[in-house]
């Protein structure tokens, strides 16, 4: 995927990047203001309300404590917080090596095969992702098909119980954070000079070599943009953890959701998100370090 | 690009924000209801009986409502608390007094739930349908007797448990097994019921207050403790799944109809509430939803099968010695806290 | 020169060494992938025909759950609901998207890098932070939820896509080509939309593409910024899988799988035709 900060100038000539004038300060205004009120401003309404306090209602009383982050730094959240980040990291990892061979498989194919595969990819999108969970409830559950089929060949005499486990929560994550991994690193793989590759092969080096020490470093932007695009919104996942898991280990995002709603603590629920923010700002920077240092 | 293709893209931009703008179709009856607790029939028919628009919306909780509708979040007409939301509305005054005139068919409903303790007299609710939470059980899987709790939550179910997602309720199960009144949720009765608590969590399998009846059904889990509506059509399903009141106690739930004073269309709004308490709309609802259902009139439609069906209408269950859940404020947030810490162990 | 150079793009593939291993490694491991996508999806679909309403063994067939589908109206609504608001916010998405991309491309503005990193925020966010943040300003700026704040919360996570999608491609624009067009007497708006706006096209739908699909999936977000006369599909579909699945919603997605690739092969089509 490309990268989004400074832009490259193409070779010399008049129509280097110019300095902004009004004209393009005037045209790049309306995105601007949008990130600016609908990004920044909800943000930093957000870490207000974590610093106020609510009602026996729920409804938020705007004062000024500490008391909502002491409680934030209490060991269950902090574990639950960890928790999520270790499933988001272990779908990020499955996420990778499932997807890398595709992506690539899909970059170096002809056209055609290309367009095809590509949307075979997009399609699945197109059932609404609850449905899609749910499904593979029907394939997990004891009575479900995968029992069905290892009953059946013999394999085991007893049905296994493969759902509301870590193990599930796990598939379920992967199954709907697959393709981010899989596209951006297809457009890494499209750019690809080949001209690199057939050198690499020219000087004598064998296929892994080649693929370990030539190709994968050339698609680390396409990497590292799949891998954010996963790990960060995996931390805060709630409805699918909640389904596949059966609530038996509760994910920061479940946690988030429930304070604005049957906990009626709407601000301690700011303190946490604020904290999940802390969280995300840091692998953004570190993602975005990563890219940068690509491209110097 | 083409010259018309642009101008079609700003056409198609410039409709969605003018259908964004007159979003507000005034005639329209707002309902917020739980998720699939009003039967689509029951909606058709009034409209089609009326000529009024009805756009519903779900909650999957009273909290969820609550939060909703005091963040000022959309003028609804109709809101479907339970009897503690009802309470804590009532005492911020946030609910429409309603017009005893204009609901004539509040002669329907049975005596015992024209006087419950939360709104007697039902000056700004009407009783939509009653509920418990008690046991299921698989009759082919478990073999130990079950009366109560702590048959549930002994160590040979360790891992085969459901039970509802709903921390309140959790506690509450605790709460009456320890003698505790339901509704004294301090912090140190809290902490009282504690160790109980997580001898009884360690064992649970799977949390779930949408749709308990699927663990059970596909023998994820062998029994569990959920809402007597689920029981019920598991019990409708295949009889192999039995119901039992705990012994320890039993509280009831009361799901209800009230108008929030935000609501744009309280007369209209009082009209449904009429509406669904004829007795032949009432059996609707229960067909569909098979709780207490507290109109007497439709009751008398029921058939032998749903009258009998001991998840829907427990017997010997004295509804006017029923426990009833209050509102416990800023508790709430503790109590979740407390499952959620259990939960992690 | 050895014979690598001298070979076709389509056949480099088939170097000596043992890329054709490779290729049946990759495509092998990619076909598995497929599999695993698939077989929900190929459940759903069959499951829609199935005459069973817990769909626990196959009972018979049965086009009955499509019949009840076009009759129940609260999820058609809820449909209808989800069209306009992707719709709406693809268009603006586009709209915002193409034109940001362009002119940070084609200009430099002080704070470049930090405009970038601003530009990725809601496009990683976790959607329960949008979710919530919005809400708490929407209710501070008194704004009723429906429509309105659905589109803008919606186009806020999809803009991005649609930049980064354009910015790529304008990664590859040759300079000259704008050149050539200004010396020719076009101003520099003419520019933009005679030139370069063709040239992004691929980029712009594959951008629309994730955005309209991001949109009309989105649940969480939707949770905390919606109102009953706004329910999108996502919404209602949850409310109705929580109290046990309903074949309704397979029939739904199997119906969609199908007009998706119905579109597609049409588009296929009247591209081949345009092209030859």
């Amino acid at each position: 995927m490309a990268v989004p900060a400074a832009a490259t100038p193409p070779a010399t000539g008049p129509l280097l990047p110019r300095r902004a004038g009004l004209g393009a300060w005037f045209f790049l205004t309306p995105m601007l203001g949008w990130l600016l009120l609908f990004v920044i401003v909800p943000a930093v309404m957000l870490v207000v309300v974590s610093f106020s306090e609510r009602d026996s209602l729920g409804r938020i009383v705007y004062s000024f404590t500490f008391e909502n982050y002491l409680r934030a730094f209490d060991w269950t959240w902090l574990r639950i917080l960890g928790i999520s980040i270790w499933y988001a990291f272990l779908t990020t990892a499955i996420c990778l090596v499932l997807g890398y061979p595709v992506a690539y498989f899909i970059g170096r194919s002809n056209d055609r095969l290309r367009t095809l595969l590509l949307l075979l990819v997009m399609i699945p999108f197109w059932t609404s992702f609850l449905i899609r969970t749910y499904a593979w409830i029907s394939i997990l559950s004891s009575q479900g098909l995968l029992n069905a089929a290892l009953l059946g060949l013999g394999l085991t005499t007893a049905p296994i119980g493969f759902m509301y486990t870590p193990f599930a929560v796990v598939l379920g994550l992967v199954y709907n954070f697959l393709p981010f991994m899989i596209l951006p690193i297809y457009t890494s793989v499209e750019k690809l000079d080949n001209s690199l590759i057939e050198a690499a092969y020219d000087l004598g080096a064998r296929p892994t070599r080649v693929f370990l020490q030539v190709v994968l470093p050339l698609t680390r932007p396409g990497i590292v943009a799949g891998v954010l695009l996963v790990f960060v919104p995996a931390i805060a996942m709630f409805a699918i953890t909640t389904l596949m898991g059966g609530g038996t280990n509760p994910t920061i995002g479940e946690v988030i959701h429930n304070q604005f709603t049957r906990a009626r603590n709407q601000p301690f629920g700011a303190a946490l998100g604020v904290l999940l923010m802390v969280v995300f700002i840091f692998s953004l920077w570190i993602g975005t370090r990563q890219r940068r240092g690509y491209d110097e | 690009m083409k010259k018309r293709t642009k101008h079609l893209m700003a056409a198609v931009c410039a409709g969605a924000l003018l259908l964004a703008g007159c979003g507000k179709h005034d005639e329209t009856l707002k309902i917020f209801c739980w998720s699939e607790y009003i039967p689509q029939e029951v909606i058709d028919r009034f409209t089609e009986e009326t000529g009024i628009p009805v756009a519903v919306e779900n909650f999957a909780s009273n909290e969820e409502m609550l939060a909703k509708l005091l963040a000022g979040g959309g003028d609804y007409d109709l809101i479907q608390p339970s009897e503690y939301a009802v309470q804590a509305l009532m005492r911020e005054n946030l609910l429409h007094r309603l017009d005893d005139k204009r609901i004539p068919n509040l002669k329907n409903i049975a005596p015992e739930f024209r006087s419950m303790p939360f709104d007697p007299g039902n000056r700004f609710s009407i009783p939509w349908l009653a509920g418990f939470v008690g046991i299921v059980y698989n009759a082919e899987t478990v073999t130990r007797p079950i009366v109560g709790f702590a048959d549930v939550f002994s160590p040979e179910h360790a891992g085969r448990i459901i039970v509802v997602d709903d921390p309140r309720e959790i506690v509450t199960w605790a709460l009456t097994t320890a003698g505790i009144p339901i509704n004294d949720v301090s912090d140190e009765n809290l902490a009282t019921i504690t160790p109980l608590l997580q001898d009884w969590l360690a064992k649970v399998k799977i949390y779930d207050s949408d749709s308990p009846k699927t663990a059970l059904a596909t023998g994820d889990a062998d029994l569990g403790v959920v809402w007597s509506g689920e029981a019920a059509l598991l019990f409708d399903e295949n009889p192999k799944f039995q119901w039992v009141m705990p012994a320890e106690g039993v509280h009831m739930f009361v799901d209800n109809l009230a108008i929030p004073k935000t609501a744009r269309h309280k007369d209209k709004a009082e009209e449904f509430m009429n509406f669904i308490l004829r007795p032949d709309i009432s059996k609707m609802i229960s067909d569909e939803f098979p709780y207490y259902n507290p109109n007497a009139e439709a009751r008398r439609l029921l058939s032998e099968e749903q009258l009998n069906n001991p998840a829907s209408y427990p017997p010997g269950f004295d509804v006017t010695t029923a426990e009833l859940f209050g509102d416990i404020g800023e508790q709430a947030s503790k109590v979740d806290e407390l499952i959620t810490t259990i939960k992690l162990q | 020169m050895t014979g690598a150079a001298a070979l076709s793009p389509a056949r480099r593939w088939w170097l000596p060494s043992g890329p054709a291993v490779q290729r049946a490694f990759f495509g092998g491991w990619t076909l598995l992938v497929f599999a695993f996508l698939y077989i929900p999806i190929l459940l759903l679909v069959v499951y829609s025909f199935n005459d069973s309403r817990m769909n626990l063994h196959w009972a018979g067939f049965t086009t009955k759950w499509y019949g009840l589908l076009f009759e129940n109206t609260s999820l058609l609504r809820a449909f209808h609901n989800s069209l306009i608001v992707a719709g709406a916010s693809t268009v603006l998405a586009v709209l915002i998207g193409t034109s940001a991309a362009w002119l940070l491309h084609r200009y430099r503005f002080p704070a470049q890098r930090t405009i970038g990193l601003l530009i990725f925020i809601p496009l990683v966010i976790p959607e329960v932070l949008m979710g919530v943040s919005l809400l708490v300003l929407f209710v501070a700026l008194g704004i009723p939820l429906g429509y309105t704040t659905l589109i803008i919360a919606h186009t806020t996570f999809c803009f991005p896509f649609v930049l980064i999608a354009v910015q790529a491609r304008l990664q590859g624009l040759d300079p000259s080509i704008e050149e050539a067009a200004l010396d020719l007497g076009a101003t520099p708006l003419q520019a933009f939309r005679l030139v370069i706006i063709p040239y992004l096209m691929p980029a712009i739908i594959a951008g629309a593409l994730m955005s309209f699909t991001l949109s009309f999936d989105e649940y969480i977000v939707t949770l905390f910024t919606s109102s009953a006369a706004s329910q999108t599909l996502p919404l209602k579909v949850y409310g109705m899988v929580r109290v046990g699945l309903n074949p309704q919603l397979n029939a739904l997605s199997t119906l969609f799988i199908t007009a998706t690739i119905l579109l597609v092969i049409t588009a296929q089509f009247f591209l081949r035709k345009k092209n030859s």
